[in-house]
Formats: structure tokens, sequence, C-alpha cells
């Protein structure tokens, strides 16, 4: 009886759970003003997708953010993402109408919603990505945009000119089955 | 007894569900993290920091000091006058950098390096401090006849530098410097002592620092102690150094070995550092 149980309750979830993820998954984002344009790569994005809800959840360190110029690299993790206070960005949310979404090799247009955590500030999100699927592998992308005094990111007013109020986001991801 | 029991479980199972997907697929691998940023600029006030040009980072600085302040308002607390020093350096890769300079004072040229040894660093092998060797040349041009091998001063510092929180670094210079011309026989040609320096940040982008250099053996009658306490303005790829210390010139040899100046008479000087980088 207790064995039964004990497999219910805690092997069941363990195999139900049908989950895509990446470790290296791709965040850019480019900041573009007459002055100066600003580009960051970040490739150690850890994202998880449950297939059978549509949950979604982002890991995105700060420190994995490069920058062609080492010292805005310093200064972007210094000032304004303070990384040592908040190292991760992240998002949680899920897919809208997951139970109407059919992957197929197309990629289709979805509307993702959540919450998204960026310099400790939490903001709700709804965002357009596109998912589709290739040789067992879940690809998605999007591209958005962020406010970044939404986020309680300073910019000083000598530096106004120099980096852009509003960022553009591009995410790409290849996840595979755990 | 078994009431509780699914109780207990049904509430575990209840919690599983709500549990983090991100939890699912953790990454054990443990993680190091280098620290950064320990002082904002390559100089603390007149000295060295740790701090180095990033990796094909061109820094250009400026370094400028007024006249005493001795003679108060007569010439405007020394602004009348100044000692100035340009040099440019480049980060070949995170660990190496080389720069030229060239001092107004003596008319003094030189050749300096740092090399980073080690980088302090949290995580899962973690280092309590870090080491960056520096190493210079001096030549002095400011006499006509002399001979070359005259001319000629050596610095070796070894900067030890530790990050204790976001706002608070120190930092130990063991420094040996050898002139290859002293003033009189007695002097000596070499010359220890050991600096201290720290940064306090005021602001996100602002801090106070100091550094001084005790001496280590006899020095000259004529010998004060170099200090300095600055404040530190970071703007983008400027920072902006305001100072205020009693050695006139902004290289080793002059700011270590040959501070003159004297509270006790206010003979004490302003100054301030600009440093601009360019990517290359």
């Amino acid at each position: 009886m207790n064995k039964r149980l004990f497999f219910f309750i805690f092997i069941v979830p363990l195999i139900a759970k049908d989950l895509y993820y990446t470790r290296s998954g791709t965040v850019s984002f480019f900041s573009s003003t007459p002055i100066e344009d600003i580009k960051a790569i970040n490739e150690q994005t850890t994202c998880v997708l449950d297939m059978e809800t549509g949950d979604l959840s982002f890991r995105i360190p700060i420190l994995g953010f490069n920058f062609k110029n080492g010292l805005m690299q310093e200064h972007f993790n210094e000032n304004y993402l303070e990384s040592d206070i908040y190292p991760d960005a992240g998002f949680k949310g899920k897919i809208d109408n997951w139970a109407q979404v059919v992957l197929s090799e197309e990629p289709q247009t979805v509307s993702i919603k959540g919450i998204m955590t960026i310099h400790g500030v939490s903001k709700e999100i709804v965002e357009i990505g596109k998912i589709s699927i290739n040789d067992h592998k879940v690809n998605g992308t999007a591209s958005f945009n962020i406010t970044v005094a939404d986020y309680d990111i300073k910019i000083p007013k000598i530096l106004r000119e120099n980096i852009a109020k509003i960022v553009d986001v591009d995410v790409k991801l290849g996840l595979k089955k755990k | 007894m078994i009431r509780s029991i699914i109780i207990f479980v049904s509430i575990s199972m209840f919690l599983y569900s709500q549990e983090d997907l991100l939890g699912l697929i953790e990454d054990d691998t443990p993680k190091t993290i280098p620290v950064k940023a320990t002082f904002k600029a390559t100089r603390i006030v007149n000295a060295q920091s740790i701090e180095m040009p990033k990796p094909k980072i061109l820094e250009f600085m400026i370094l400028h000091r007024f006249g005493s302040m001795t003679n108060g308002a007569y010439d405007l607390f020394g602004m009348d006058e100044a000692v100035i020093r340009f040099d440019l350096k480049y980060g070949f890769s995170e660990r190496v950098s080389i720069g030229l300079g060239r001092s107004s004072l003596n008319k003094t040229y030189d050749i300096f390096s740092k090399l980073k040894i080690i980088e302090q660093r949290t995580g899962h092998r973690s280092f309590p401090i870090s080491l960056v060797l520096f190493s210079k040349m001096e030549i002095e041009t400011i006499t006509k006849d002399m001979a070359m091998n005259n001319r000629y001063t050596y610095d070796a510092q070894l900067l030890i530098a530790k990050k204790f929180n976001r706002s608070f670094s120190l930092q130990l210079m063991p420094t040996f410097i050898h002139r290859n011309l002293v003033e009189n026989h007695n002097d000596s040609h070499d010359l220890i002592s050991l600096g201290i320096g720290g940064r306090m940040k005021i602001t996100r982008r602002t801090s106070i620092n100091f550094d001084t250099f005790f001496p280590i053996g006899k020095r000259v009658e004529t010998y004060r102690q170099g200090w300095g306490i600055g404040y530190d303005i970071e703007t983008g790829g400027h920072v902006f150094q305001l100072m205020l210390t009693n050695a006139r010139g902004s290289f080793e040899s002059e700011y270590i070995e040959s501070a003159k100046g004297r509270i006790e008479d206010l003979d004490l000087y302003l100054g301030f550092n600009i440093a601009r980088v360019f990517y290359l």
C-alpha cells in the first residue's frame, strides 16, 4: 500500500513532466542612439518549456552578457544591472492557448504572457514569439522592446544621449528533450 | 495516522506541481565568478591600481598637478603653475597591458607594464585577492650632458588588492625603486617602501580614495612620506579623479620617494587625472 502511494506521489510527476530545455539559449540586446550603438550577447540563457502545460521559464545570468567593449561590460554589471545584488534576470510565464498550438516545422506565432524580472524589478509582460519543432528540437524566437526605466535602471544625465531609453531584445532558443 | 500521511502527501504533491520549472533541470556545476571593478581607474590617487585597460582598449590619461598651495590666494592656490603627464596604455589581453608616458617634471619619459598574476574570485574556485605586477623604467631627459646610464630609474611593485564589498577596496604595494643616479654618495640607489591605498564608494559612480607609501630603511633628511587623497567621478568612458597630494610629480619615483610637501606649510598640490578609453 505504502509503496504504491509513494510511487504515485513522487515518481509519477517526474515521469509525467514532459520538459524541453536549454542552458545555452541566446539573448541579445541592442541600444541605438545617434551617438553610439551598444550591443551585448548572452549565450548562457537557461530556458525550460513544459510541453504539457505550455509553462515557460527563463534564467539569464547578467554576468553572461558579453560586450565588445570590456569597460562597458564592467559598467553594465557594476552600475546599471548591479549583478552583484541581482545576478540573474528571469521570466516565468506561459504560452497562451497552448492546448490549441500544434507544433510543426513551420514557425508559428504564439503569445507569451508572464512576469519578467530584471534588476530585481518584476513586471507583467505579453510578447509575441515564434515556435517550431524540427527533428525533436523545439526552436523558439522572440523580439521585443524593454523600457529601461521600467526596471529601475538609472541612466545618468550625462549619458542620456548615449544610451537608448528603449532597448531591442532578441531571444533565440533551441530546446531539447530532458 | 493514515489520514495524516495522506494529507501530508497531497500537500507535498501540490507543492511539487507548483515548483519552478527551472528547479527541475538545475545545473549543479559549480561556478567561479571573477571579482571586477576593484577600483574605478588605473590609478588610486597617485598610486597604480590593479585595474588595467581591458583587452583591445587604448587608454589615454592626463595627470595634471597644479603648483604648491603655499602662496595661497597670490597664485590662486598654485593654479598658476602646473606639471603635467600624459600616458597611453593598451590592453593586450586580460592579463597584460603596456604603456608609454611623458611627464613635464624633469622631462621624464617612461615605459611601463602591468601583468595580472591572479584575479580575485568568488564561488567554486574562490581566491581572496588580486595580484598584479607593475614594472617601469623612467628616463630623465632634462639634463643635456649626461651619460645615458645615469638617466634611468627602475620601479617594481607588487599590487595586492582585495575588494571587500561593492564599496570598499584596499590595496597593499610592496615597492622597490632603483635609481642609477643619486644626489650624494651616501644615498642609497635602492629604496624599498610599502604602499597602502584604498577606496570607499560614495555613490554608484563616485568614490573617495587615498594612498600613501611608508618607507622601509633609511631616507635622506628632506624626505617626506608621499600621500594623496582623491575623489573619483566616473562618467561612462571617462574617469575623472580630483586630488590633494604632497607630491608634485605623478610618476612613481616622484610621488613615492620625492614628495616634498609639508602639510604644516600648506605646501600641497591640487590636481586631477582624466582617463579616456578608446576601443580599437
